[in-house]
């Protein structure tokens, strides 16, 4: 069960926090397509996170590049924040 | 708080996924708590009819709550000319009540760009309509998405609390989009 809550928390957390951030978008915000691509990667987790019930291995193949997607945006983010660039 | 738990869920993830996909586990080898083979047949019925909990709880809230969130159309009235942030304040105590014409809510701005109503503000999906007014008539300005050549932006519904106590408020921006992007707020 290890795998499907992890799956299934950063699925959600990820998935949550960039809809929040498109959500701006109605009063303004500028939307980057780097977004869509980190909701994709937080529907790919939850979809991993099912399949970990059945065959773990097969949903840590598919939450790989799911959470790299996610980093697609995470990391340019990141980078930001802390003034890296 | 979010950012930070995403993120930190993100690490955990994307080292767990990448130490599963890669890692060659010895023949014979146990499976473990933090590898496992697959999750008990019980387990998987729990996480099955919990899911579906989850889903029909959301569809049947989702379901509750339009049925009571009704909102009227809105006409909202700009003075001719009028660039900036209008805003509508709700329960203020001694205005009068929004006046409906039409089965729409009409909503007259003074020059200032700020309407008081003792009405209650509405929730729920309506189709609202914006026009400058003059002494010559009215003039219908768009809503569009960005870059569509829309006329009104930024719409806020809020709450703030004043001397009256919570005051519900909804404001938004007139003018076009570049003078949206460019206007100190």
């Amino acid at each position: 069960m290890i795998p499907f809550f992890l799956y299934l928390a950063a699925g959600v957390a990820t998935g949550f926090h960039v809809y929040t951030l498109l959500m701006l978008a109605v009063v303004g915000a500028p939307v980057d397509l780097l977004e869509f691509v980190s909701l994709a990667g937080s529907l790919g987790l939850l979809v991993a996170a099912y399949l970990s019930l059945f065959k773990p291995n097969a949903a840590a193949r598919l939450a790989l590049p799911a959470s790299l997607a996610i980093w697609c945006f995470y990391g340019p983010a990141i980078a930001r924040t802390v003034g890296w660039f | 708080m979010l950012p930070y738990l995403a993120t930190a869920l993100l690490v955990l993830v994307t080292a767990y996924s990448a130490v599963v996909s890669f890692r060659r586990p010895r023949d014979g080898s146990a499976p473990t708590w933090i590898f496992p083979n697959r999750t008990r047949r019980s387990a998987q019925i729990t996480v099955g009819i919990c899911t579906l909990a989850v889903l029909l709880g959301g569809a049947v809230w989702l379901t509750i709550s339009a049925r009571h969130s009704i909102r009227h159309s809105s006409r909202f009235l700009i003075p001719e000319g009028y660039v900036g942030w209008v805003r509508v304040e709700f329960q203020v105590n001694g205005a009068s009540p929004m006046p409906v014409e039409g089965g729409e809510y009409l909503f007259t701005f003074p020059p200032s760009g700020v309407l008081r109503t003792s009405s209650s503000e509405e929730y729920g999906w309506a189709k609202d309509h914006y026009f400058y007014y003059s002494e010559k008539g009215t003039r219908m300005l768009p809503a569009t998405s960005a870059g569509g050549g829309g006329l009104i932006w930024g719409k806020i519904n809020g709450e703030e609390t004043g001397s009256q106590g919570k005051r519900k408020y909804e404001e938004f921006f007139v003018g076009t989009e570049q003078q949206f992007r460019e206007q100190p707020r």
